[in-house]
């Protein structure tokens, strides 16, 4: 296959330059099957998928003016899975492939670097590869449907498309915003990552968000702002209470009808200020409700777009070099980029999976990483009637995640817990 | 097996909690499934290929410094030029190259240490030329600009909150302190005084009264928010 080269597409654009050493933006799904996973037979899936999804399987490279996506030669091998998963991909790592595919006993995993795709692309080639090594392993006839692809098609242009170039408005929205309260605590000295998942009926959620009358995502977003806000409470000497906002990837795939492999995600902030008063869970659950529904609308995500990428197009700021580039990016992200939220709330919705594929599949998870400045981070996804609530977090301090899964339980909502502590 | 403080259910090998870290009551027996993540631990960066042009550089800039000190004294049997030349290589090492030997660059480590080394270069310009403008010039700037710069930098760093209003007092305090740069050239070199530094006074004291006055009112600190977002 001749080498082909992709440019990073908008909110591709910043994980590269604000990359550290020990650092970066990684995010994970893994499918847990019914048997144990046969690398040898995962490796041959990888590699027949390797040229239909010829975006996920690139590797960074530098230009004079700007990173972009090359694609890779050879398929990487899956490895054994670490430890404590998501941890940095290095530069080295990143030349090489910006993806990771990682078996454990059941489970098969793909850990992306953002500049590569978001959770929902992530995901769907997740569903192809277990697809893939289901039809390799078991010899089961899985047809095309949904999310799946046939392997051995040609990739559709559409799916290789940048399509924040598609959606944009004649007016841009602002960007500015009162910056929220950080969480803050004892980072793990050997950036050690742990993951508590909360395991929960899927149905038992729905009936507690209807009964607010709202979404299953402001609901979580409500209860996780009232643990951030206790955190705030107990924090010592602190008497100013700050901004809760919790920040809330929205997939535009739905709202502009448009599909692609790469990133489409845009993400808002939804929160309510603590110095204007109590607020009740009823209110909070409203408040966020309605916030989402007021930002998620088409025209405002436009007009957010549009802000986005104006500045890509600017001829000046396009002819800068690299390094200068990623120094603005670098200063920007760290006053502005992770600011605003306290926390993501990463919500990728109920997975469905052919008729003849289900039965071999046991569970899915997503865990996305920590940023550089706020240390925990929330994830969830659902599978067969239950919902997997992922915290992860690099710091020693677990208060948040107790409280927060303790409140589910308050509310009535039997919580199931498990963990990679050490 | 529930937890009796948070009331979520654990796994089945649980010791503790992983919320609460309450001990399970129950003894732990064998785990009845496999642990939910592997026992690999992620291998760290390997830094030789670092080291190794850091290390290079490092021996260049000395196979250097060291060069023009033996070519001066084979030359003109003392040390002249060749040690300003020496201590200038020392001086760059110390600013660019230091830092690099770290994982983590530390302004409130580094800049201490570049101001000393600037200072220590000049002292020795200072004396090798024959002059004796250090005390009186060299000395009191550098230490100037050491203690602004590092005010600066812990204001950026460590302090979250009246960001604005500190920024504008240290404005203040920097237009401030070109009078006595100036007043320090004047005693050294005997030029006029008032030359150049008012001009510097009334540009950084406008702008930081601005900005303190700014930060009073909520709508103009909100104005400033929205037109120079980033």
């Amino acid at each position: 296959m001749r080498r082909q080269w992709y440019r990073l597409d908008n909110a591709a654009l910043i994980f590269p330059a604000v990359m550290r050493r020990n650092w970066n933006n990684v995010f994970r799904v893994s499918v847990t099957l019914k048997e144990q996973v046969d690398p040898a037979v995962l490796n041959r899936a990888i590699g027949d998928l390797r040229t239909r999804f010829p975006t996920i399987f690139v590797k960074l490279r530098k230009g004079f003016f700007w990173y972009y996506l090359e694609t890779v030669d050879q398929a990487p091998e899956a490895e054994q899975d670490y430890a404590w998963p998501l941890t940095p991909m290095t530069q080295k790592a990143l030349r090489k492939c910006c993806v990771r595919i990682l078996y454990y006993e059941n489970r098969i995993a793909a850990e992306f670097f953002h500049s590569v795709t978001d959770g929902t692309g992530g995901m769907v080639f997740l569903k192809n590869l277990a697809a893939r090594y289901l039809t390799l392993k078991e010899g089961v006839e899985i047809p095309a449907e949904g999310d799946l692809v046939r392997p051995e098609e040609e990739p559709k242009a559409e799916e290789t498309r940048d399509c924040f170039q598609l959606c944009g408005a004649k007016k841009t929205v602002s960007r500015a915003e009162e910056n929220a309260y950080r969480l803050r605590g004892n980072p793990e000295e050997d950036r050690f990552l742990t993951i508590v998942t909360g395991i929960l009926p899927a149905e038992r959620l729905l009936e507690k968000a209807h009964a607010q009358q709202v979404t299953v995502t402001a609901y979580l977003a409500a209860v996780l702002a009232e643990a951030v806000l206790e955190r705030q409470r107990e924090e010592p000497g602190s008497h100013r209470r700050r901004h809760i906002k919790i920040t809330i990837p929205v997939n535009l795939r739905r709202i502009f009808g448009l599909n692609t492999f790469r990133n489409f995600t845009l993400a808002v902030n939804i929160g309510f200020d603590p110095a204007l008063g109590e607020y009740t869970h009823e209110e909070i659950c409203r408040l966020m409700y309605h916030q989402l529904a007021a930002e998620t609308i088409r025209q405002r995500m436009a007009g957010r777009v549009t802000a986005n990428v104006d500045p890509q197009r600017n001829l000046f700021l396009r002819l800068i070099p690299l390094p200068f580039k990623t120094m603005v990016m670098r200063l920007v992200y760290y006053f502005s980029g992770e600011s605003k939220g306290c926390l993501n709330l990463s919500n990728m919705g109920e997975l469905r999976l052919p008729e003849t594929m289900a039965p071999y599949v046991e569970r899915f998870d997503f865990i996305i990483g920590v940023q550089y400045s706020y240390p925990n981070n929330c994830s969830v996804v659902t599978w067969q009637g239950k919902t997997y609530i992922s915290m992860i977090r690099g710091i020693r301090d677990s208060e948040l995640e107790r409280l927060f899964f303790s409140r589910l339980v308050e509310e009535g909502i039997p919580v199931e817990i498990e963990s990679n502590g050490r | 097996m529930y937890c009796i403080y948070c009331g979520v259910k654990l796994q089945d090998n649980s010791a503790e909690c992983p919320l609460c870290h309450t001990p399970v009551v129950l003894i732990p027996g064998p785990p009845r499934k496999a642990a939910p993540y592997s026992d690999r631990l992620p291998q760290a960066e390997k830094q030789s290929g670092k080291l190794l042009l850091l290390g290079l550089v490092t021996v260049i800039l000395a196979a250097t410094a060291l060069g023009c000190l033996i070519f001066c004294l084979k030359t003109y049997g003392a040390v002249s030029w060749s040690g300003i030349a020496a201590l200038g290589i020392a001086l760059g090492w110390i600013w660019l190259i230091l830092p690099m030997w770290f994982p983590r660059w530390r302004p409130m480590v580094f800049l201490p240490v570049d101001f000393a080394a600037a200072g220590g270069y000049l002292l020795y310009l200072c004396v090798q030329t024959g002059g004796n403008w250090f005390l009186s010039f060299a000395f009191p700037v550098t230490g100037m600009a050491a203690a602004l710069t590092l005010a600066g930098v812990a204001m950026m760093r460590y302090i979250c909150q009246g960001r604005l209003r500190l920024m504008s007092l240290l404005l203040i305090v920097i237009g401030l302190s070109f009078i006595l740069v100036e007043f320090f050239q004047h005693l050294t070199f005997a030029t006029p005084m008032f030359v150049w530094s008012l001009y510097c006074v009334t540009g950084f004291c406008l702008i930081g009264l601005f900005l303190f006055a700014a930060s009073f009112i909520p709508p103009m600190r909100s104005w400033l928010r929205r037109k120079f977002f980033f």
